[in-house]
């Protein structure tokens, strides 16, 4: 009896703890300004950022965490790299396969929207990642330096795989024409993104070259100022494309809102397997719950649009960009690293 | 000293931008001009200036001077053929004159 109250005590210990930090990771300027940003949209504020600003933050935050992942790389044994790069491709291609499979059997769906949704969600956004970085050296948690480099490893294959599916779903329904689906076309159309292309660039010049005065001079200071504005556009685009949610069906906002949390659990739970096989690090499992929480929002919706033009662009743009997103930020960044605390006590 | 010739305008998605201009090039037309472009339509409100978060789902106007109205109408047709079964976008012509006819 005494034990068993003992244990009670104990558990409840660890979900009081558990939930303040879940509370204090709510104060932190990221999540401050996309909430702002949302609440902007909903009050019909006129502020507007302008499109060449938003660009602007996307590439000096992809080129920031590429030039310092490369700065870093440079001491770094590669060959730990290896084990968190095959869960990352199993984790991008394991959530298009489930999220198709569910979403196929929910009522109001038509199967290409939902395999282009289950694509969107199974790849990553370079947003949601900064973010998490900047929160995680907020609080001294420590990654390796190729954690972001992990980020093409999930991305790419789940694009293809869902391009893929959707090209063969749709050459069945027309029966027997045969439309061969070409990989490369996928491969170089995400390479060539904005996002994808500064990370890249910025890994190559960190290995290569000497960029430490730029990178200390300029890139690392502006990080966290640009990341707020980022964060702000991303909570009024959310707001504003709720809209469009609204005309599809209802089951997809169910998707958008429960999926995130799930893929980075399960991404959370594979990364304690590396954790504990070859000794990744608590911030290394952190990320990449994040990149299998986040969905694509910069490169992946013009890929998908391209590649699969018969499914509704409003479906999955409106489920990750207004749910999907905020969701991952707000409540599954806060939820892995509160987990990691309480599993790894760091 | 002014030449009768034909406008085509084709309002669409920035993403098919390219494929766009494969078709009025295969048409034999010399060049075309694209505009950034915003507005209200059947498939939503697109914004011109504020920060387009997606990437390549602004839309752009495309305007196409041909020497001939048959050359015009074809690429209006063809484009919209082609794409309009599955991408947002409108296209009309218009009768306009030109200084310089050997460009076109």
């Amino acid at each position: 009896m005494l034990f068993q109250r003992n244990r009670w005590n104990c558990l409840m210990e660890l979900l009081l703890d558990f939930l303040s930090r879940f509370l204090v990771q709510f104060q932190t300027p990221a999540l401050a300004f996309l909430v702002g940003g949302m609440l902007l949209a909903a009050f019909r504020s006129k502020l507007e950022i302008p499109d060449a600003i938003y660009q602007f933050c996307v590439f000096m935050l992809l080129m920031r965490i590429g030039l310092e992942g490369g700065l870093e790389i440079r001491d770094a044994n590669l060959a730990d790299m290896l084990l968190p790069a095959i869960i990352a491709v199993v984790v991008g291609i394991g959530i298009v396969l489930l999220g198709s499979m569910v979403l196929a059997c929910l009522p109001g769906v038509k199967t290409e929207d939902g395999i282009a949704t289950a694509g969107l969600f199974g790849a990553v956004s370079a947003s949601t990642l900064a973010a998490a970085m900047v929160m995680l050296e907020e609080q001294d948690l420590v990654f390796e330096a190729w954690v972001p480099a992990l980020y093409p490893f999930m991305d790419i294959p789940a694009l293809i795989v869902a391009i893929v599916l959707a090209n063969l779903y749709l050459a069945r329904k027309k029966e027997g024409v045969k439309a061969k689906t070409r990989i490369w076309p996928i491969i170089s159309s995400s390479l060539r993104g904005s996002a994808l292309s500064a990370l890249l660039l910025g890994l190559a010049l960190g290995l290569l070259t000497r960029p430490e005065i730029v990178y200390e001079g300029f890139y690392d200071p502006l990080f966290r100022g640009l990341l707020s504005i980022l964060m702000l556009t991303m909570g009024m685009e959310a707001y504003t494309r709720l809209n469009e949610l609204r005309k599809v069906a209802h089951w997809y906002a169910v998707y958008a809102a429960v999926a995130p949390l799930l893929h980075g659990l399960i991404a959370f739970g594979l990364g304690y397997v590396a954790h504990i096989l070859t000794g990744f690090s608590p911030g290394g499992v952190i990320l990449l719950a994040v990149m299998a929480g986040s969905s694509s929002d910069i490169s992946g919706p013009p890929t998908l649009r391209a590649a699969i033009p018969t499914a509704n662009p409003s479906a999955y743009i409106g489920s990750s960009t207004s749910v999907g997103t905020p969701i991952a930020i707000a409540v599954g960044i806060p939820l892995y690293v509160a987990l990691a605390q309480a599993v790894f006590g760091v | 000293m002014t030449y009768k010739a034909a406008k085509v305008v084709i309002i669409t998605e920035k993403v098919i931008l390219e494929q766009v201009a494969e078709v009025i090039e295969a048409h034999g037309a010399t060049g075309y001009t694209v505009f950034a472009a915003g507005g209200k339509g059947s498939r939503g409100v697109r914004p011109t200036g504020r920060a387009a978060v997606v990437d390549g789902f602004s839309n752009v106007q495309i305007e196409v001077i041909t020497a001939t109205h048959i050359t015009a109408e074809e690429i209006a047709v063809d484009v919209a053929e082609r794409f309009f079964q599955n991408y947002s976008g409108i296209t009309y012509l218009e009768d306009v004159e030109i200084l310089r006819s050997h460009k076109f």
